[in-house]
């Protein structure tokens, strides 16, 4: 999958997730600058994202990730 | 509850809690969630859930593990937020922790019990409201295999011993009832319901996903005890308490028993036996004779249910919401205490449209599915039981024989239109033959002559040109209904005959019969004929039609042997009925 691809859908997701209907993923979007992501909404978004990628994310995994990028990668790397 | 349990997607919940509205609830209660676990999404998805029953639910949460202090300490933000209802939420993994750490298991059970029934005690002397302890999780791990049961200091051995052990304390406590998580975390499977990855991230009690389940479970105790509950089962009898229709099928020809489907209805005729026995007050609507209706029960040697078991007995061919009007007036309850329990999804719906607070759950085609499908939903939740319970079902059996009174509210034209019911008369042919012949042969109730004529004689109707051999189909936005009618017509003379007249049950009081009399007399005026007539001709099932030729205006003109009568109406005097329905084909 591609990295625009993953982008573009991860969009709506974070759009659901984060309460946001603005709301546009890109690469070095972090949590400090989207307001409602905070520790529990944070959790919801990596299960939403397991869900719609049919992937599973191990702690380590999700402990890592510094910003939106990484996410992509992660997902990239685990998707099938 | 009224939510079905598939429709609580945790994402669609937690999405709705953040723009929750609650400020027209019927119903404010107050939760205090004390738990040695992250309790976040519970909070928020117990607000979105008690919002879809219009109950605005206020959740306080405590501190994170901080249960027995709040509890203990009088001076705790618990207190001052007086809670209604108090639920303790505590993590199978917490527990194992301490059990793994503790140097004396044999007395671990003891010390847990006694930890918490000191937390009980001491809130009791602190506040009325209600507690809300949760069971513990039977862990998915066993260091003994099956051998776990063997013995008695195995993790396996000393959680059922606490679970056990908690109900019986619980049984003695006013304050106190359960909420039984372990039933849950079994009924979806015990290692889907813990995400120990979850627990290590989060402290989360369980998978995400199963988070609505734990909500729902945790409102439906406490929405019984504070008085929303199932007070009465209203029931349909064919195809619901037995298979097939009892006045087409007879007593010999119903499905109950003890194989195949007979075996799914009286399993499920057990159950609701055993919802009576807990007292729920039983009652029954059915599109039936009277004396058809209560004949299995008095007769039929695998009938679970007995007719001093149903305290409301409604047979009759008036729409169910009408009789299940009836039902909540004889026993003066709520609409919202009523679950409708019916195989036929026209009759569900009519209910729901015209009783949205009656409870109408969807039951699946096959009857061995009906009690999972019930579990699913959780409707017979109860914060009491006592002596009375038992007695119930009697006390409102006598009180519903003197009530018991005829009304019709429902305006049912305009729910008909809304059904988008397609009609097509098409005369006889070979692709039909066989299911005609299968309705003449079956149909018992709505038959005015019931003439029985075979394949063979249908067939030759056909190439008659003094017979008009009439089929009617049915469709609605509900389905197909396929082909439910048969009429014959024959020229005699200045007359036309109606020489068979039979329609399925299942499409009773849709305005069928009056779109097919209405084409009848359009059709006779155009043959140029002077009357219509018919005979109405009694057998032991049909008497539901003997009125039928009188509710269109026909006069009586001669009575035959046995109770028979023949009728006739002048062409020009038919009054055409209103109809409900489009007509996509007419043949005649």
């Amino acid at each position: 999958m591609e990295k625009s691809e993953i982008e573009s859908r991860l969009t709506p997701i974070f759009r659901d997730v984060f309460n946001d209907d603005a709301l546009v993923v890109t690469e070095g979007m972090t949590a400090t600058e989207v307001p409602t992501w905070d520790s529990l909404s944070n959790i919801n978004m990596i299960i939403a994202v397991e869900k719609a990628f049919g992937v599973k994310f191990s702690i380590k995994d999700v402990r890592n990730l510094k910003n939106v990028g990484e996410l992509l990668d992660l997902i990239k790397r685990k998707a099938p | 509850m009224k939510h079905a349990a598939l429709s609580l997607d945790y994402f669609a919940l937690a999405k709705e809690a953040k723009a929750l509205n609650t400020s027209g609830a019927a119903k404010v209660i107050r939760v205090a969630l004390l738990a040695d676990c992250a309790t976040q999404h519970l909070a928020e998805i117990t607000r979105a859930i008690a919002a879809r029953n219009n109950v605005q639910a206020e959740v306080y949460e405590g501190n994170y593990d901080g249960v027995d202090l709040e509890i203990l300490d009088p001076n705790s933000a618990l207190y001052v937020l007086n809670p209604q209802y108090v639920v303790i939420l505590l993590s199978s993994e917490k527990l194992k922790a301490h059990l793994y750490a503790s140097h004396d298991r044999r007395g671990f059970a003891d010390e847990t019990i006694g930890r918490l029934e000191n937390l009980w005690t001491a809130f009791r002397a602190q506040s009325q409201a209600t507690i809300i302890q949760c069971t513990f999780v039977l862990p998915s791990e066993r260091a003994f295999g099956n051998y776990e049961l063997k013995v008695a200091e195995s993790v396996g051995s000393i959680f059922t011993e606490i679970n056990y052990r908690l109900a019986i304390k619980a049984r003695a406590s006013k304050n106190v009832l359960l909420n039984d998580v372990d039933f849950l975390a079994a009924s979806v499977g015990r290692t889907q319901w813990f995400d120990a990855r979850m627990w290590n991230m989060a402290k989360t009690p369980c998978r995400l996903e199963h988070v609505p389940l734990l909500a729902q479970s945790l409102l439906d105790t406490v929405l019984a005890a504070s008085g929303m509950f199932t007070k009465c089962v209203v029931l349909d009898l064919d195809n619901t308490l037995w298979g097939g229709v009892i006045g087409d099928d007879g007593l010999e020809g119903i499905a109950l028993g003890e194989f195949d489907e007979g075996e799914a209805f009286v399993a499920f005729q057990t159950f609701i036996r055993e919802l009576k026995r807990r007292g729920i007050i039983l009652a029954v609507v059915s599109k039936n004779e009277h004396a058809a209706a209560v004949l299995p029960f008095r007769e039929h040697p695998h009938m679970v249910l007995k007719e001093e078991d149903i305290s409301v007995f409604v047979a009759n061919w008036d729409n169910k919401a009408d009789n299940i009007r009836l039902v909540q007036k004889t026993l003066n309850i709520g609409f919202d205490s009523l679950v409708f329990l019916d195989d036929n999804p026209f009759e569900r719906n009519i209910v729901r449209q015209f009783l949205p607070d009656v409870v109408v759950p969807d039951l699946p085609e096959d009857p061995s599915l009906y009690l999972e499908t019930l579990a699913g939903l959780n409707l017979f939740e109860t914060a009491s039981f006592s002596e009375a319970d038992l007695q119930r079902a009697d006390q409102y059996r006598e009180e519903a024989q003197r009530e018991l009174t005829k009304t019709h509210f429902t305006n049912i034209n305009e729910y008909l239109t809304s059904l988008g019911m397609e009609i097509r008369l098409e005369r006889f042919n070979a692709f039909n033959l066989p299911r005609i012949a299968q309705l003449i042969q079956r149909s018992n109730q709505f038959n005015l002559m019931t003439r029985r004529y075979g394949e063979a004689a249908c067939e030759a109707m056909m190439s008659d040109p003094s017979v008009a051999p009439l089929t009617v189909k049915l469709a609605d936005k509900f389905g197909d209904y396929g082909l439910i009618s048969v009429v014959l017509l024959k020229d005699a003379g200045s007359d036309i005959e109606i020489d068979e007249y039979l329609m399925s049950c299942r499409v009773l009081q849709r305005g069928v019969e009056s779109f097919t009399m209405n084409t009848i007399f359009s059709y006779a005026a155009r043959q140029g004929a002077k009357r219509v007539t018919g005979h109405y001709l009694p057998t032991k099932k049909n008497d539901m039609v003997k009125g039928f030729f009188k509710s269109f205006g026909f006069e009586k003109i001669a009575d035959g042997e046995g109770g028979a009568s023949q009728w006739a109406l002048a062409v020009d005097a038919y009054q055409p009925r209103e109809i409900f329905m489009t007509p996509v084909a007419n043949e005649l």
